[in-house]
């Protein structure tokens, strides 16, 4: 009995689906395809949202800034109002509901879980309108489809993606030498993506990189940025503006790049992402996510040896990954994020979450409404709200980041007063808990006892009772750890 | 006001930027401290907090932002009027001001400006710990972070054990916490078990408070926690909304309102905290000040200098201090924003030296890795 690497790679098992008679191989067929999305309401393309992105900074800026600069009542009362029109109040929730519903219905549950590795891995942090508009599409549209590609393929499509441009600001870097440089003096490069694909994406601090790396790095990078237009302001597509570009020979960590204009960054892309301590850096991260906070040299190794076998395949990579959280499942455990902890009980106790499909169509017209909100609270709430991580480096993997009193006491609120609350009426028993209980926790005997000494102690109705119960359950050890 | 910036050391003399002889303290019977940090975030505009008097130049640029009523601190300076417990205490010698201050960015990015306010460092996102977590780590002050605020803020972290505090929608029954506690007693996991002891040990009214809307109540709340000779000895507030490109106001408006917020949570942290009061330092932060002359939308833009907003009895005394570098286009910084003439982590490392009883040239090396940080303890602090 091993169940939870059911949870430590994946989300528990559902009420009605049985346990795979071979654990491991259940796990590895997951990784070789790229599962469609199941969401059967809208899900809008990366393009349109940022045309929505459009509008909104548009209509924000250039129009109702200046129209109502007398009047701050009547700017607060235009600027809702385009909120609702240009869905930027809607658009998050919807993503929310795409992601959740995919967690929990995939029938590839384990890659889902690398997808939002991935996505945290090159995330996108809380900045101007990218959460309302565009990191979910990201997620979507850059992230997942290079999970059955190279690495290196994922770090070219990443960095040059229109999401993480914006995030990290390389639309504002111009190069010294360049004609732009000549034609607004006040120009210069802004090293911010460059040091973020060192450190964050690719190599890491490790690589012993300097600040003269850093700069080569960002003169190789200048060019790559949004087009501006004047109505779309910068949400164009990203295209490489040679305008911009720092002309010359570029080096970084001690390899030099002759003056080749837009091929210069792929090249300097296939050297990071395929250098040594990247490899270590990347496989170790991913030891840490799926099996514990420090994994061990013989941990690691094998998944570096996958990686340079097969040339950053991900597919093999992921695999690996999987076959040593499958072999150390006894031996470690992995402290659960806010989100991912959600997810699971949303599964094993096939919770009514997110809000039906139908439900989630909006009109533009009026404020989301409470339940079109409500996933989107509790992620917030319990302090994981996905596509709003403070900083370039994503949410925390360690245990430590995630245990502060309020951040328990949160976890202890949702399964106590929300999550009895969107438990199926059909389901509302305790046989029914005992069953989900049994499907995916060693120890559930021990649980079981637990609310039932609990049930039999307080004599309660039985509305307190699930309160009391679902409180407990969620929040074991076994529960907040997989 | 005429005045050029070298006749304008107010307050200090010789001393600014001289550290003169650090008395060595004795560590015996030393009253605990407290030391609170109010996080700005989007930039607090220093001239509408602190505004100089009488600059024509400012009055011209900012035809649409003056403000009036405005509280006089002294012959060159006034308070917005929202500020008015500031004002209070600045006739008790229990607040004062640093001016024409920032930390040493000079980017205008919210997200660089934020992340270098809280860990110290000068490239972004390069440190993953905060100054204050550093400091106290340094001091061997463990335990005794409290966050009003849901994660743990970057600027406390690097300590082990902080608090935090900022009430769930519903309380969650003390028999819950209870059970899960005795669950966890036989488990490997000690910081859970740490950390679920700290909840059980949390007084009721923390135990039984919710709405994390309702910030008077966490003022108060984290004002009795600090009261408590046991208690934590640094406390973070967070705010935003400061970034008011559009209609910022003079009396009123997005930066007036702003502004009551801090005058708010100092009015409570004041009344709540009584005779514990003479033994804290409260001090605002913030990423950087706002452009001197309005925009179009008759907001301001992202700026550099500003000001640090201090409160408490640890103060030596009422006073602007700064090395004021003038509002003339050749004095700002770029040619449009107030100049930063004192770097404010000096001002931080000083109010930490004092609250954690530790050299500050101690505190520089381990928190600022030894960067050049005048002394400000005997300018601003009660040694």
């Amino acid at each position: 009995m091993a169940l939870n690497f059911y949870r430590r790679v994946a989300f528990g098992l559902s009420p009605n689906e049985t346990e795979p008679s071979d654990p491991l191989d259940w796990a590895l067929d997951q990784l070789n395809s790229v599962p469609d999305f199941l969401w059967p309401g809208s899900i809008p393309t990366e393009k349109e949202m940022r045309k929505k992105y459009g509008e909104w900074v548009y209509g924000d800026r250039e129009v109702i800034r200046k129209k109502y600069k007398n009047d701050i009542n009547a700017y607060e009362k235009a600027k809702e109002e385009l909120r609702i029109k240009t869905g930027e109040r809607f658009f998050e929730l919807n993503e929310h509901a795409i992601r959740h519903y995919q967690t929990k219905n995939s029938q590839q549950p384990v890659f889902e879980r690398f997808w939002l590795f991935w996505g945290n891995h090159f995330a996108i942090s809380e900045k101007d309108f990218l959460a309302e508009f565009s990191t979910g599409p990201y997620q979507r549209e850059i992230i997942r489809p290079n999970m059955v590609k190279t690495f290196e393929d994922m770090v070219q499509s990443v960095t040059t993606s229109w999401c993480m441009i914006h995030h990290l600001d390389n639309s504002q870097s111009v190069g010294p030498n360049s004609k732009s440089k000549q034609w607004n003096p006040r120009d210069t490069i802004n090293e911010n993506h460059a040091r973020e694909l060192l450190e964050l994406h690719t190599v890491s601090p490790s690589a012993g990189y300097t600040q003269e790396d850093v700069i080569q790095l960002a003169y190789i990078m200048t060019g790559w940025s949004q087009k501006y237009t004047k109505k779309g302001l910068e949400t164009g597509d990203v295209w490489f503006d040679q305008d911009r570009h720092q002309t010359g020979e570029k080096k970084v960590l001690g390899v030099k790049y002759k003056n080749d204009a837009k091929r210069e960054l792929p090249r300097v892309i296939h050297d990071l992402a395929t250098h040594p301590v990247c490899i270590k850096f990347v496989s170790t991260k991913l030891c840490r996510h799926f099996i514990t906070d420090d994994p061990t040299e013989e941990m690691v190794r094998p998944v570096i040896d996958v990686w340079n076998k097969y040339d950053g395949n991900l597919i093999e990579i992921q695999k690996e990954v999987v076959r040593q959280a499958y072999k150390y499942r006894d031996l470690t455990y992995k402290f659960q994020v806010p989100e991912v902890w959600l997810m699971q009980l949303s599964k094993i106790f096939d919770l009514n979450i997110p809000l039906i499909p139908s439900r989630m169509n909006y009109d533009f017209k009026t404020k989301p409404s409470h339940s079109q909100r409500r996933l989107s609270w509790w992620l917030h709430e319990i302090g994981h709200s996905p596509y709003r991580p403070k900083q370039p480096n994503g949410w925390s993997d360690f245990e430590v980041d995630w245990v502060s009193p309020e951040l328990l006491l949160r976890r202890l609120w949702f399964s106590s007063n929300i999550l009895p609350k969107m438990i199926k009426s059909k389901n509302y028993n305790h046989d029914f808990t005992l069953e989900c209980l049994k499907k995916n926790f060693d120890d559930y005997e021990r649980m079981s006892l637990l609310i039932k000494n609990f049930n039999s102690d307080t004599k309660l109705k039985e509305e307190s009772d699930m309160i009391s119960k679902y409180g407990i359950i969620c929040n074991l050890p076994g529960v907040l750890k997989a | 006001m005429n005045c050029t910036r070298r006749n304008f050391l107010i307050g200090a003399s010789s001393t600014l930027f001289f550290s003169g002889f650090y008395p060595k303290i004795s560590f015996a019977n030393i009253e605990k401290k407290n030391l609170i940090i109010i996080s700005l975030r989007g930039g607090m505009d220093g001239l509408t907090a602190v505004p100089v008097i009488g600059d024509k130049r400012l009055k011209k640029l900012r035809k649409q932002l003056i403000l009036e009523n405005t509280l006089k601190l002294n012959s060159d300076f006034a308070l917005h009027p929202k500020l008015e417990i500031f004002h209070k205490l600045w006739e008790e010698d229990k607040a004062a001001f640093v001016h024409a201050t920032n930390i040493p960015y000079t980017g205008r990015s919210h997200f660089d400006g934020q992340n270098l306010m809280e860990t110290g460092a000068h490239t972004p996102y390069q440190e993953k710990t905060g100054w204050l977590g550093r400091g106290l780590l340094a001091s061997e002050i463990i335990g005794k972070g409290l966050a009003i605020s849901l994660p743990m803020p970057l600027l406390l972290r690097g300590v082990p054990q902080n608090n935090n505090f900022f009430p769930s929608p519903d309380y969650v029954q003390t028999k819950l916490i209870d059970a899960i506690h005795n669950e966890f007693s036989g488990d490997h996991n000690e910081l859970i078990k740490s950390t679920l002891s700290t909840i059980k040990k949390r007084p009721l009214s923390m135990q039984i408070a919710t709405n994390s809307q309702d910030r008077n109540n966490l003022a108060r709340e984290a004002a009795k926690q600090l009261k408590d000779p046991n208690g934590p000895r640094v406390a973070v507030f967070e705010l935003d909304g400061f970034d008011t490109h559009t209609a910022q106001g003079g009396n009123n408006g997005a930066h007036a309102d702003e502004l009551e917020e801090v005058n708010n949570i100092v009015k409570i942290l004041y009344k709540n905290l009584g005779s514990s009061f003479d033994n804290t330092l409260i001090l605002t932060l913030t990423e950087f000040g706002r452009t001197i002359k309005q925009n179009g939308g008759f907001g301001t833009e992202h700026g550099y200098g500003s000001a640090i907003l201090m409160a408490g009895g640890l103060l030596k005394k009422s006073q602007v201090y700064t090395d004021w570098p003038g509002l003339k286009k050749k004095n700002l910084f770029e040619g449009r924003d107030l100049n930063s003439t004192i770097d404010a982590r000096a001002v931080y490392n000083s109010a930490m030296s004092i609250c954690f009883n530790k050299d500050p040239e101690f505190l520089k090396r381990e928190v600022f890795w030894g960067d050049d940080l005048p002394d400000l303890t005997q300018d601003l602090f009660k040694i």
